[in-house]
């Protein structure tokens, strides 16, 4: 199981810790969700541990070496119109293995759900978002997940809670309905906002979740980095299509 | 009171919990309970709470580590769970949560998850971000005050 983070500098702990605490907590692996925080995979890392500048690592071939899980580079897009959205995912596309856009507005929520080249829709329902069964069925169709974000959940309070809470549940309805691809991740800011797998499938099923849909969606992120990293391969050429030696066949 | 036939006791699970904050933090038992029933009362209402129980009945922290047992209802543990999760703040100062394990007696959650050694910490200056930070190193752990507030690094970060 995969969980998606936010590192320093956009979160409080770096990605090396944020690995560390995952790695204790049981994930297989973390993607991390802020761009400056980690060389894209393949470029042979920013700083390394030997440079001695003191800047936190940016390598995930070491990162994943020295804590033992997986380390993903990933992009989240914070646009504020789908123009300009549209542009960073064309410049993100190729050198990140998992491609977000933050949703939270009917128009970049629209985009998101219709462009394959989006891996995750993010936050869906934060600050005024909506979703309804046309994007449900836009996103099933290009293939685009929809995050279910459990972190108002775990850490708000009050009337904010009760609103993110009715908001999971509409988009759990929907996104049921359709059977659209989902994510989910508790959005963790630090090191400190981590759950285990297993915390967040009780938080999931106290909050009217099914607890293997937690489990499915927790194991989906790393379904979608696997399936990027074997686009992003070498052989790749479209699905099904590989440049490879001719098979053997009888 | 006389105490009850063993068929009407209750029957408990107890619940080793990890508890990690930001080292500069002090956390008081009487405060994590608050915060544990609060959660509870939150997420699961009041009879949720009362079915759950969630007493503390063993804690310790100090630099930013800490562990605890809870007592839950057999049977209520999964909700116990989410409401142990959704413990993100004591008194203001964020937690994380981790539970270790599961016991049906405190001598075996004591035994099995609980008293691990943690490193002890040290207070340091560390290099990050091209300057001398003084830092807290427990461990591979390394929490410092950064440009924009408090981070947690690891000593990886900083060699």
């Amino acid at each position: 199981m995969y969980e998606a983070v936010h590192a320093h500098p956009d979160g409080e702990a770096t990605v090396a810790r944020h690995a560390a605490t995952a790695a204790r907590h049981g994930y297989d692996g973390i993607v991390v969700r802020t761009r400056d925080a980690l060389a894209a995979a393949g470029n042979g890392g920013g700083s390394t541990a030997a440079d001695g500048d003191g800047s936190p690592i940016c390598d995930p071939e070491a990162l994943r070496e020295e804590y033992g899980i997986d380390v993903v580079d990933a992009v989240e897009i914070d646009a504020d119109d789908p123009t300009s959205a549209s542009g960073a995912v064309g410049n993100y596309r190729s050198d990140r293995t998992v491609v977000c856009v933050v949703g939270g507005d009917d128009a970049l929520n629209r985009f998101a759900v219709e462009q394959a080249r989006v891996d995750v829709l993010v936050r869906p329902m934060a600050s005024g978002g909506d979703f309804n069964h046309v994007l449900a069925k836009a996103a099933r169709d290009n293939g685009v997940r929809v995050e279910f974000d459990f972190g108002p959940a775990l850490r708000a309070t009050g009337g904010k809670r009760v609103r993110a809470l009715a908001d999971l549940r509409k988009l759990r309805e929907i996104v049921d309905h359709y059977d659209a691809p989902y994510v989910v991740s508790a959005n963790a800011r630090s090191h400190l906002g981590l759950r285990a797998p297993r915390e967040l499938v009780a938080v999931g099923e106290a909050i009217g979740f099914d607890a293997e849909a937690v489990r499915e969606g927790l194991r989906a992120w790393g379904d979608l980095v696997e399936r990027n990293r074997e686009r992003r391969s070498e052989g790749f050429i479209e699905p099904g299509v590989r440049r490879g030696r001719y098979e053997e066949d009888g | 009171m006389k105490h009850l036939p063993k068929h009407l006791r209750p029957r408990w699970r107890y619940l080793a919990v990890g508890i990690e904050s930001w080292a500069d933090t002090e956390i008081g038992r009487r405060a994590f309970q608050r915060a544990l029933w609060y959660s509870a009362g939150n997420l699961l209402g009041d009879a949720g709470s009362a079915d759950a129980d969630l007493t503390l009945l063993s804690f310790a922290h100090a630099d930013g580590t800490g562990e605890a047992v809870v007592r839950v209802r057999h049977g209520h543990v999964d909700d116990a769970r989410a409401a142990i999760a959704c413990v993100s703040e004591v008194d203001g100062e964020p937690v994380g949560i981790l539970v270790r394990g599961i016991s049906g007696t405190v001598r075996a959650c004591e035994e099995r998850y609980m008293g691990r050694a943690t490193a002890s910490s040290t207070q340091r200056d560390v290099a990050f971000e091209g300057a001398e930070r003084p830092a807290v190193v427990r461990g591979d752990a390394c929490d410092l005050r950064g440009e924009s507030g408090r981070v947690g690094a690891t000593m990886f970060d900083t060699e």
